[in-house]
């Protein structure tokens, strides 16, 4: 699915968030968002997930324009993402296996596709084996990659990040990133929002980059696209 | 690149709507009955809180409609005095006794004769001597009328008028005035477990909604997380939605125990009344229709509290 943004902008009071925005993400591309905090990386997720509406211009995902969505239509658009947070949000009342079946459960797979995907999924984040951990019990790196195991585990067509390394070390943090680089590789649109400009900058895909609201780079798109 | 899906060979895809649908009733059926049985005590405490709001109105209904039901079966039917014209005689009288023995309703008729009634009412009263002094006899004939005992008010009005039409006929004096008050009572006490009913299942609505508020606040976490990737409000709500039917429908059962509890003791008190009344001791008790009623109307509360406090508090919980 594609993402384009058309001079959006968002403003809380009177300060503007995000303003006069614009960039195109086509289909099966994958791209940083990158900028100090506060200027507007996770209010653009936030937008594009429907959890703010834009104030002005237009965003169209996969071709269809957000502002048509309504309020009874937001759960099932936001079925087409995946989505990674920065403290995870995994749910300790359950077990890994049951965290990452959610998404599964929500679009009313049958027992058995569940047990396949989920397996599937934890096979890819190397986490085959803790499935019946609870996710307190893990550590940073394990719960994020529980968490990147929930986001793919519906194959999501768009796969959203906000800051998944934040409180990883550097190794770390270059596995989680090579982890999204193998979704794209297979057709996911990805984009990532992170501060860690030396990571991303040896990563050879876009970067947005964003300073007080406003677009200052929008990248090549068509490097790593070869 | 095309929207294709990874590894797209995995599976086949999620149900169908209406299957997934039942699925996640079922789903939300199952956890909702495990939370249950995870917190015995307090649920225990909201059920039995549910079950008193529910059996005193229950209570009031089933002494009312006990109370009435002896009513119907009094065997002593009202009755209607009919006094003829002073000028009727004892064979005159008789010929209308005929007359009403004929119409449609009629159980009985007794020719009461005028000396006789004057004889009675004097030795009732004990004033011979002011009957003495009177020349003639003041009182006319009379005739009781007993009417069969299907016969209900309307009737006896309809009666009464057709009766008085009658030649000869003078006066008719319907005699059923206690038995109105006795109906009026019952109805009262009716319409107070009525309304008693209505305060109760708003306070079981309150309070089984506000229980229910406590179980979304504990579960903040999972219903944004649910809401994050992509679960409507139907499904965060469904969970909450089987708990409040779980509970109010254990809380009707509940409602039935404290019922037959309390009818088995108001059982001798009730019949001490009856029998006052020449009445053949009828136990008012639960029967099972009560019992599917009052679960029926628990279950009913419970989903009602539910949807109100997920609509109120759910609805508002939005992820970050």
């Amino acid at each position: 699915m594609d993402v384009v943004f058309s001079r959006v902008g968002k403003r809380f009071g009177k300060r503007d968030a995000l303003a006069d925005l614009s960039f195109e993400l086509q289909s099966g591309e994958m791209a940083f968002l990158t900028g100090h905090s506060g200027a507007g990386k996770s209010t653009l997720l936030r937008l594009l997930l429907l959890l703010e509406r834009a104030s002005s211009g237009d965003i169209d995902v996969g071709g269809r324009p957000l502002s048509k969505i309504k309020p009874s239509g937001i759960a099932k658009y936001r079925r087409d993402f995946g989505v990674v947070f920065q403290d995870h949000q995994l749910l300790s009342d359950r077990s890994v296996y049951h965290n990452v079946a959610l998404p599964l459960e929500i679009a009313g797979f049958t027992q058995r596709d569940i047990n396949r995907r989920v397996r599937a999924a934890l096979d890819k984040v190397g986490l085959l084996g803790r499935e019946r951990a609870n996710p307190d019990t893990l550590s940073g790196g394990e719960q994020q990659r529980v968490g990147i195991a929930r986001a793919v585990v519906a194959r999501p067509k768009i796969l959203i990040a906000d800051e998944p390394t934040g409180n990883l070390d550097p190794q770390l943090s270059a596995e989680i990133m090579g982890l999204f680089s193998a979704f794209n590789s297979v057709g996911v649109t990805v984009i990532v929002a992170s501060h860690d400009l030396a990571l991303i900058s040896r990563m050879s895909h876009r970067i947005l980059t964003l300073d007080k609201g406003s677009l200052i780079t929008v990248g090549d798109s068509q490097r790593g696209r070869d | 690149m095309s929207n294709q899906q990874p590894s797209a060979g995995i599976g086949v895809g999620p149900r169908p709507p209406i299957s997934a649908w039942f699925h996640h009733h079922r789903q939300a059926a199952q956890a909702s009955y495990e939370k249950l049985l995870q917190a015995p005590v307090s649920n225990f405490l909201t059920i039995l809180v549910i079950g008193v709001a529910l059996a005193l109105p229950h209570l009031g209904i089933s002494i009312a409609t006990a109370v009435q039901g002896q009513i119907e079966q009094l065997d002593s039917p009202p009755q209607l005095s009919l006094l003829l014209d002073g000028t009727v005689t004892y064979e005159e009288a008789a010929r209308i006794r005929e007359q009403v023995m004929r119409k449609p309703g009629i159980a009985e008729v007794k020719l009461v004769d005028r000396d006789r009634a004057l004889a009675e009412f004097t030795a009732a009263t004990g004033l011979q001597d002011l009957f003495e002094r009177l020349n003639s006899n003041p009182l006319p004939h009379s005739l009781w009328v007993y009417p069969n005992a299907n016969v209900r008010t309307a009737g006896l009005e309809q009666l009464k008028i057709d009766l008085g039409a009658l030649t000869g006929v003078s006066q008719v004096i319907l005699d059923s005035r206690w038995l109105k008050r006795l109906n009026a009572f019952t109805d009262l006490l009716r319409t107070t477990a009525s309304v008693l009913f209505l305060v109760m299942a708003l306070g079981v609505v309150l309070t089984l909604g506000n229980t229910l508020r406590l179980g979304i606040e504990a579960r903040r976490d999972e219903i944004v997380v649910i809401k994050l990737i992509g679960g409507g409000n139907a499904f965060a709500r469904r969970p909450f939605l089987y708990t409040g039917l779980f509970t109010g429908a254990l809380g009707g059962v509940m409602a039935s125990l404290l019922s037959g509890f309390a009818l088995m003791a108001l059982n001798a008190p009730v019949n001490r009344l009856f029998e006052l009344y020449d009445q053949v001791p009828a136990v008012p008790s639960l029967v099972p229709s009560d019992l599917f009623a009052l679960i029926v109307m628990g279950a009913g509360l419970g989903l009602i509290s539910a949807w109100y406090s997920a609509q109120l508090h759910l609805t508002r919980i939005q992820p970050k």
